[in-house]
């Protein structure tokens, strides 16, 4: 090919993706261009435009409780919520977000398919985990987490779901509202006396259901 | 015996080699200004890219977080949508270069230069790096430096993407789509995986100590492209793990004559197809990368010989492996590449080059670890190889006399060696290094490589480098 007729190649399909209206137009099955599509896309590409994420570090969003998601993007806008991933992350992308937005992501993610469950412990550290979870630490005076959580981790209300979440993720959380960088009250009491050891066992149980 | 041509060809590749050439550095709080995020998000440790580094970059640099300056017609249409804050930032590097053996004084025959230089600085940039418009947005820098004592463009790269989603929203049938146009001054400075010479391993190097003679023309050293070259290019990213690009560049060659004339040299004839396509697969905390990239560049040599008649081609053809294990504590990277450049000399044969054509090739290895993104280690191989060639690589200059330190009395481009590095980062944004670059075959040879007693290992580089970005 001719060195101008590949230049106007470039040139005539940069002209065409600038017109992205009329690329659009001439092609029903692209969508997504909606203001919510758009920051959908934007959340996607850490936790997956539909809410299920690759990396631990980034929670999976799907079937997330709609107020829960709406409480922590309100924090991370108002900077209440500083563990170090909410001010690495966070802080920066929901600055920009108005309260009507919020609103609709978190009604979008919560209504997403709930993520399949994972493994990433021996059956031993599961059991533990469990045991945890469904009836707690008597002898520290810690309460099951299932009594706010949901007997099957699916959260409820502004207690958000446990179920699937990626077992590092659930472990730093845990970490991090025990050593008073997140600010969770009800949390701060109940993870007081949780060993590491528990810990981990309760966040492999989790995402193994 | 060298004609005025190979003289001039000479002197260019002297300068290049000694005074090193425009040392990759990004990584600029501009980005952070603007979206509000740490580097962490879009860095492993500066400037190599995370995966979420390298959709920031695909998409345009415009995500954004600054109150906006908004513009719009009576129809409600878009005419302005600039950041109120213009997201600049600065970068400072102070480095220190030891050889293993003095260099020989650039006036005084016989003597050697100072060992052991400073530069305050080597590299002061200024960038402006992120959103112009919606959906268009730039990384430009501006930069002096310290060895030229002089005030140029560094690195662009301005672009424009848009993204779509094919099929039914968020269906398991549904595909995401970007696609983008970059503009940008040097091959490889738009790519986002660290493979690639413009934002490849050693990300900064000393630009005092020698360099081998050549290189690929992809690659970073003398005889590459660089920033002299102007490119436009389409590229697509398709569900967050294919990458396909199609670009084209001239020649744009800062400073000399303009229009360019014969005595400017390696002056790209028409535009030189450039491509990339890429795959990258991305599970719990890994990505894993593998791809090609190329260029087929035809050139006028120049440098005394009108830019007309014949040219001479280099066709380039590299594979690229990209590893990154992304932790909590731990971060690791592995990268590598390969690059074969097949060169044609219907311009330079008989004149500047020994054999009507030649190979190159370059391979590269490389691990990082970094713990914490504060104290690290990196450890690279480096060789490039090719065609002996007695014009092209001489040992002697016009007069007859060895060219010492970038001479070769084998005639050969063959250079290997080594690069350690380690880094302490005490905040996210400033990295003290120490690096030092180990040579067991330089210009062809190990010992004696110039024919005038110089060694591969007397051009072994301690290089201490300061490097802060705010």
């Amino acid at each position: 090919m001719k060195p101008n007729r590949m230049i106007a190649l470039i040139v005539s399909a940069a002209t065409y993706l600038g017109a992205g209206g009329a690329w659009g137009a001439a092609e029903p099955n692209v969508v997504n261009d909606s203001p919510l599509g758009r920051t959908v896309q934007t959340c996607g590409t850490c936790h997956g435009v539909n809410g299920r994420s690759v990396s631990p570090t980034f929670p999976n969003l799907a079937a997330q409780t709609a107020p829960y998601i709406e409480a922590q993007l309100k924090a991370f806008k108002e900077q209440t919520r500083a563990d170090p991933d909410a001010q690495a992350y966070m802080w920066g992308m929901a600055a920009q977000l108005s309260d009507a937005q919020i609103g609709e992501l978190a009604d979008y993610f919560s209504k997403q398919p709930a993520p399949a469950a994972g493994k990433s412990g021996g059956p031993a550290a599961i059991a533990r985990g469990k045991q945890v979870f469904e009836e707690g630490v008597p002898a520290r005076q810690i309460p099951p987490c299932a009594s706010c959580h949901g007997a099957h981790g699916e959260g409820m209300a502004t207690f958000p779901r446990l179920a699937g979440q990626h077992a590092p993720y659930l472990l730093k959380q845990l970490l991090v509202i025990q050593n008073a960088l997140r600010n969770a009250p009800v949390m701060h009491g109940v993870v007081k006396e949780l060993t590491r050891d528990q810990i981990q066992a309760v966040a492999v149980y989790l995402e193994s259901i | 015996m060298p004609t005025p041509r190979t003289r001039s060809a000479l002197q260019v590749i002297g300068a290049c080699s000694l005074l090193g050439f425009a040392v990759p550095a990004s990584a600029v709080p501009s980005f952070a200004r603007q979206t509000g995020m740490a580097c962490a998000a879009c860095h492993t440790v500066y400037p190599e890219l995370t995966p979420f580094g390298r959709e920031f970059k695909l998409n345009g640099y415009v995500l954004d977080n600054i109150k906006q300056i908004k513009g719009i017609t009576t129809e409600n249409r878009e005419t302005l949508s600039l950041n109120a804050v213009p997201p600049v930032s600065v970068m400072l590097q102070i480095s220190y270069t030891h050889t293993g053996k003095a260099l020989p004084d650039s006036a005084v025959s016989g003597a050697l230069a100072k060992d052991g230089d400073v530069l305050f600085p080597q590299q002061a940039s200024i960038f402006y790096a992120g959103k112009i418009a919606d959906n268009l947005g730039a990384f430009v820098q501006l930069t002096y430096d310290g060895v030229g004592d002089s005030f140029g463009f560094d690195n662009t790269d301005i672009r424009y993407a848009r993204h779509f989603t094919l099929g039914t929203d968020n269906t398991p049938s549904s595909h995401s789509l970007l696609m983008g146009v970059t503009v940008n001054n040097s091959p490889t400075v738009q790519d986002v995986w660290n493979t690639t010479s413009a934002w490849g391993f050693p990300y900064s190097g000393s630009s005092v100590a020698p360099t081998p003679v050549t290189s690929t023309k992809l690659d970073s050293g003398a005889g590459g492209i660089g920033q002299n070259a102007a490119g436009l290019g389409v590229y697509a990213w398709f569900d967050d793990s294919l990458y396909a690009e199609f670009s084209l560049y001239g020649a744009a060659i800062r400073g000399g004559a303009h229009p360019l004339d014969s005595t400017q040299s390696s002056v790209i004839h028409g535009v030189a197809p450039y491509w990339r396509l890429a795959y990258e697969y991305r599970w719990d905390r890994n990505s894993l990368s593998a791809g090609t990239f190329g260029i087929v560049a035809k050139e006028h040599p120049g440098a005394g010989a009108a830019l007309q008649g014949p040219t001479d081609r280099f066709t380039d053809v590299a594979a690229d492996v990209q590893y990154q294990f992304i932790g909590e504590n731990h971060l690791f990277t592995a990268l590598s590449t390969y690059i074969h450049e097949n060169q044609k000399f219907d311009a330079s044969y008989n004149a500047t080059t020994q054999n009507p054509s030649n190979t190159l090739k370059t391979f590269k290895l490389t691990g990082e670890y970094s713990y914490r993104r504060s104290i690290g280690g990196s450890l690279g191989f480096f060789d490039t190889s090719g065609s002996t060639d007695s014009l092209l690589y001489p040992s002697v200059d016009a007069t007859g006399a060895a060219l010492q330190v970038v001479g070769s009395a084998s005639h050969s481009p063959d250079s290997r060696g080594y690069i350690g590095e380690l880094n302490y980062l005490p905040f996210l944004n400033i990295k003290l290094q120490l690096q030092y670059t180990r040579y067991t075959k330089f210009n062809g040879l190990s010992n004696n490589y110039d024919g005038a007693g110089r060694n591969a290992s007397d051009n072994d580089t301690l290089y201490m480098l300061g490097w802060v970005n705010f």
